[in-house]
């Protein structure tokens, strides 16, 4: 009946081998890569934690927002405004960065969390995408098209090696925040909401307002992502709220496995890599990603890391009956 | 006075489902909504649970008017339901969804930073133990048998600690050995909980056998209240269910 209690910490004990390799090679990484492949690492992180912030919605919550990017264009815009305009300190750009689009989120939320499935994704579709607009069009307040240039973090993370330290350090504190909340009392009301809104209503729950909390946790560390992005890469440009960046954590969910926390990890440092190679040789890149996307979803529908569980959990499985 | 219907109506278009229904059901009661198919008793069960609201007429409980209560306020002041068509989580293990109750109703699933599993395990477990599923503890719901659903649904009921349960169809589509476990199980909670219990049933001998009061729809009118004697014995009930008065 219950799971074998040696079997539940050893299986515990690998993951937290798996972990330690991963944070060591992480570490390590700066003085073995190069300096281009250390800002795709750079570049994996960020997008890896937009890709965690929109699983929240899409993995457990089981709703499909295709506007996370708006949140985390709105991060990296709040950090490049506030410093080159305002002359604002970095750090409390960072925390503006983060408190524009939780508010904002908070806002379009409000809207979307009365509608499930399509409708939910039709809308912020729309609501990213105005966000985007507002954006492209507001020349004099934002630099529409042109952007903003010349973002700096502070001297002592000027240089990448550094910066990617810091990335790292925030990517590592957000995962574990992350995995507390949906390991959480409400972690497993968004899940249950995700299995059967109405049998979770009907225990007590008013299902809008938790799926508006949800939305703005999702929002705000969207927003962080963008925000630590924008100094790393000097400037920021309106293209980083489209739908098109909206696509990418979706993509990168459904390729690692969205039931599994570090699936859209997977995917996105999947994606960031394979795109930082295949553009070495072809400009076609949207295709070579297509057809990747589309092996998924014939051949493995839980994703690459939802593939690999079931493996391990078959041959577990087996040799329990032994 | 514990629930009370004041002339409640639900119309859905031109249809009248429910009309005019006034009722009271006490506190402790095991009370049975009989009626032919059609007669409106799923409907009376979603107008005191939330699930629609009156077209007219009030629902008081505890004389508190909750007319128009959202269905999670209503299950926050007591009363919780389970429905015809077994809704359980069917990607949640048993423990997990058993848990989801206690989580809500204990007001805690605004806690960010604690592991759910470690609230309430002692009530858990009781509760699992009660309707005969601990060793389906770490089961996903859907792949238990569909008696065993019927009860998981009973048991995530009870994890929100209800004064007042709902059960529309509890027996539906049981076999008889599995209706006896669960009716027998509905009576002890009854008992030992003091839990009143407000249900609907197609099947006569289990209504006979456990209601203590039973209230007869047809066509959505109250054509009788009364004890199982008083429901019996009744004319208008013999004319709607044989045809004629025996």
């Amino acid at each position: 009946m219950v799971q074998n209690p040696t079997e539940k910490e050893k299986s515990l004990s690998q993951r937290v081998w798996w972990l330690a390799l991963l944070i060591l090679i992480s570490l390590i990484a700066p003085f073995v890569i190069s300096e281009f492949y250390l800002a795709i690492l750079c570049e994996a992180l960020v997008m890896s934690l937009l890709a965690l912030s929109f699983n929240l919605l899409f993995g457990y919550m089981g709703q499909l927002s295709f506007g996370q990017a708006a949140f985390y264009g709105l991060g990296g815009y709040a950090v490049a405004m506030l410093m080159t305009k305002a002359h604002l300190n970095f750090w409390l750009s960072l925390v503006a960065g983060i408190l524009l689009p939780a508010i904002i989120g908070l806002i379009v939320g409000y809207f979307c969390v009365r509608l499930r499935g399509i409708y939910f994704a039709i809308l912020t579709l729309a609501f990213g995408q105005l966000i985007f607009f507002i954006v492209f069009k507001w020349h004099n307040f934002t630099g529409g098209d042109d952007g903003i240039q010349g973002i700096f973090p502070p001297d002592f993370l000027k240089s990448p090696t550094a910066y990617y330290y810091f990335i790292l350090i925030v990517f590592l504190l957000s995962s574990y925040v992350l995995w507390r909340i949906i390991h959480s009392p409400f972690g497993q009301t968004i899940v249950s909401m995700r299995e059967n809104s109405e049998r979770t209503e009907f225990l007590g729950i008013n299902i809008a307002r938790y799926q508006l909390i949800a939305f703005v946790i999702a929002a705000a560390f969207a927003g962080l992502a963008g925000a630590i992005w924008v100094p790393f890469y000097r400037s920021v440009a309106p293209s980083y709220l489209t739908w098109l960046k909206s696509g990418e954590p979706v993509m990168a969910a459904i390729l690692g496995g969205p039931s599994l926390f570090f699936g859209p990890i997977l995917g996105m440092f999947i994606m960031t890599f394979f795109h930082a190679w295949v553009l070495g040789f072809t400009v076609y890149w949207p295709v070579v990603m297509g057809a990747l996307i589309l092996a998924v979803i014939f051949f493995l529908p839980g994703g690459i890391l939802g593939f690999i569980q079931e493996k391990v959990n078959q041959r577990k499985e087996i040799r329990n009956r032994e | 006075m514990f629930l009370q219907t004041q002339g409640i109506t639900k119309e859905f278009g031109k249809l009248r489902a429910v009309n005019n229904v006034t009722l009271e059901i006490k506190k402790g009661d095991i009370h049975a909504i009989i009626g032919p198919n059609g007669a409106g008793k799923s409907t009376y069960f979603n107008l005191v649970t939330g699930y629609h609201r009156a077209t007219s007429g009030k629902v008081l409980f505890r004389d508190k008017e909750i007319t128009n209560l959202p269905a999670y306020s209503r299950c926050n002041l007591g009363i919780t339901r389970s429905f015809q068509i077994t809704s359980i989580y069917p990607k949640l293990t048993v423990y997990e969804s058993v848990l989801m109750g206690l989580l809500s109703h204990r007001k805690v699933t605004l806690n960010f930073f604690s592991s759910a599993k470690k609230f309430f395990k002692e009530e858990v477990w009781r509760i699992l133990g009660d309707v005969g599923l601990a060793d389906q503890a770490n089961t996903l719901g859907d792949s238990i048998s569909h008696g065993d659903k019927k009860r998981l649904e009973l048991a995530i009921t009870l994890g929100t600690e209800p004064e007042l349960l709902c059960l529309d169809e509890p027996t539906c589509g049981m076999s008889p050995e599995e209706t006896d476990i669960a009716m027998s199980l509905i009576k002890k909670f009854s008992e030992e909980r003091g839990l009143t219990i407000l249900f609907t049933e197609h099947d006569m001998s289990v209504v006979f056998s456990i209601a203590k009061r039973i209230s007869v729809l047809h066509q959505g009118t109250l054509i009788a209240d009364g004890s199982p004697q008083d429901v019996r014995n009744s004319e208008e009930v013999q004319k709607v269910y044989l045809g004629h008065a025996a």
